[in-house]
């Protein structure tokens, strides 16, 4: 079988030409000129013939796929505004000092050969894919973040698995910090929660002993610093956008960062129509207090997973699980047990929530949940 | 169609385990696929980083389906899978026209395997509902499927994240797997 898309192919085959005997001439040497021919002859193996089917991709209407697509473009401003993808694949292309801003929710962006560039992207549903990129810094919320042979990126990630790098080097992450007017929308649109976010625990898929290829910005970092709002004459200047800590879409967290204290409190919410506002303002108020958030996960539970979680008679919590997802939240420092307690009660005194009794048993608590959280999510 | 259903109409004999090997690019969809027949939710899947199993056993008959990470680093490992395989289902993103070139020399060179000789495929035309998607009977021409002579073939259109496609290409691979069998 010789490959005719490779230019250099190592098989072995006696016939290049292609083989008219055994199948009809349609399917090798005409392109079908309708797409209902596609799926008739094309598809026929060297065996039985197939009636010819049609699917969604043949009969939806057809969309210029240049209106999906950058390419080659250089020291320019340019992008999407919001409503332009409306969740369709969107392809980025050997582009040079160019500052990209996607403002909508998409279906799964690949990034190719692309060097100096800034790129804003709207949350992905499925995979972002950088591959020979050099000099990035990006924002990025997505399903999946993969890179492959790419060198000096830095990244505003929110990640709802493990993210991996291949072949890469001068790899550096940070929580995402972005906001525009839309992004709670397009941040649903694409089925992502603002709650998950594995942006510090990178895989290498190359690792090289002596050296580490990835690694975490400061904590410190300000984003203005390293991706510029865009130019006040471009397209997108009526877009509000802040990169402040306190209105970034995706809370902050600190992940793997060495943390402060041993002292580690769990705070769960559980669904209602207030949840996300609730735990947004628990940030505020833990944060303010300087209790620094550690993680957060957004997940269904089951009956059977409420006491193996939340400890010894716990029973009265699962009625609330099975209204919906839970939203866990994780802090950190001296008299953090306390300070959560107090808030809770000051606060949130008419909401269903779980927070630790003590610090001592608040370790289990982060321990249990997470574990349980990571394995529910995990293959 | 759930994996349980594939294994019933399976024509294989009793105590005989069918082998289902799953490859491609990474990012190509193979655990999304893999997820689908199983039933599972295939909203919250995490790149591989080696390998995943789904088995089924039905009143004696045995279906063990993996799908092995596509990375390039660790596609050398593929090799250690070929054993004892009944079916390869070859999983390609038809919307990634950047790696057409590299997927089909990874497919060429499974095709040369001697431990994969005279083993079906299925190669599944993966995310046709993507935008930029390349039609099956594009990537067919490009792959010059038409020059396999030795062992049957078959190039099936799917998405693996709505599941239009998938059944189809999985009613091929039950019909075609006893060919094979010893």
């Amino acid at each position: 079988m010789g490959c005719f898309f490779s230019k250099k192919s190592r098989r072995k085959c006696p016939d290049r030409e292609p083989a008219l005997s055994d199948i009809e001439e349609d399917a090798t040497n005409n392109i079908p000129a309708t797409s209902t021919e596609v799926n008739a002859t094309a598809l026929s193996t060297n065996n039985t013939e197939e009636a010819p089917k049609q699917y969604s991709w043949d009969k939806r209407p057809k969309v210029d796929p240049k209106d999906f697509m950058l390419t080659g473009l250089k020291d320019v401003t340019v992008g999407r505004l919001p409503g332009k993808l409306n969740g369709q694949q969107f392809v980025i292309q050997e582009c040079e000092n160019c500052c990209i801003y996607v403002f909508d929710h998409s279906a799964t962006i690949t990034i190719d050969d692309c060097v100096n560039c800034r790129i804003v992207l709207g949350p992905v549903k499925g995979s972002v894919f950088f591959r020979d990129c050099k000099d990035i810094k990006c924002v990025v919320a997505c399903q999946q973040f993969r890179t492959r042979d790419c060198k000096k990126m830095e990244v505003f990630l929110c990640c709802a698995t493990q993210p991996i790098i291949e072949s890469s080097t001068g790899m550096k992450f940070a929580c995402y910090q972005y906001y525009y007017p839309d992004v709670a929308f397009h941040f649903k649109d694409a089925g992502l929660s603002i709650f998950n976010n594995n942006w510090s625990n990178i895989h290498d898929f190359t690792p090289v002993s002596g050296e580490t290829n990835w690694s975490l910005l400061p904590e410190d970092v300000a984003v203005l610093d390293h991706l510029p709002l865009p130019d006040s004459e471009s397209e997108f200047k009526s877009i509000r956008i802040s990169t402040e800590v306190a209105r970034s879409i995706v809370p902050l967290t600190k992940g793997n960062r060495r943390k402060g204290s041993d002292e580690t409190c769990l705070f769960v919410f559980f669904a209602g129509d207030y949840t996300t506002a609730n735990a947004r303002k628990l940030i505020d108020e833990a944060t303010a207090k300087g209790f620094p958030l550690v993680q957060t996960k957004e997940v269904s539970m089951r009956p059977e997973d409420v006491q193996r979680v939340f400890g010894a008679n716990t029973e009265s919590l699962i009625e609330w699980i099975a209204k919906g997802a839970v939203v866990a939240l994780e802090f950190n420092g001296d008299g953090v047990v306390e300070a959560c307690r107090n808030i809770a009660s000051d606060v949130f005194s008419g909401t269903k929530v779980f927070v630790s009794e003590n610090k001592d048993t608040a370790s289990r608590d982060v321990d249990n949940f997470f574990n349980f959280a990571d394995m529910q999510m995990g293959l | 169609m759930g994996l349980l259903s594939i294994l019933r109409k399976l024509k294989s004999a009793p105590e005989e385990e069918v082998r289902i090997l799953l490859l491609g690019l990474d990012n190509g969809g193979k655990t999304t696929l893999l997820k689908h027949l199983a039933s599972e939710d295939i909203t919250h899947i995490t790149p591989t980083q080696g390998f995943n199993i789904k088995c089924v056993q039905s009143k004696g008959f045995k279906l063990n389906v993996w799908d092995i990470g596509g990375q390039r680093k660790i596609r050398p490992y593929w090799r250690n899978y070929f054993e004892n395989t009944d079916v390869l289902i070859y999983v390609i993103d038809s919307a990634d026209r950047k790696r057409f070139e590299e997927t089909g020399e990874e497919l060429a060179e499974l095709l040369d395997e001697e431990k994969l000789s005279g083993v079906p495929v299925l190669i599944f035309a993966n995310k046709q509902d993507l935008l930029t998607a390349a039609p099956a009977s594009d990537i067919a021409e490009g792959l010059n499927l038409h020059t396999i002579r030795d062992r049957v073939w078959q190039i099936q259109a799917c998405s693996a994240f709505t599941g239009e496609g998938v059944q189809d290409g999985m009613n091929w691979v039950c019909k075609n797997v006893t060919a094979k069998k010893k």
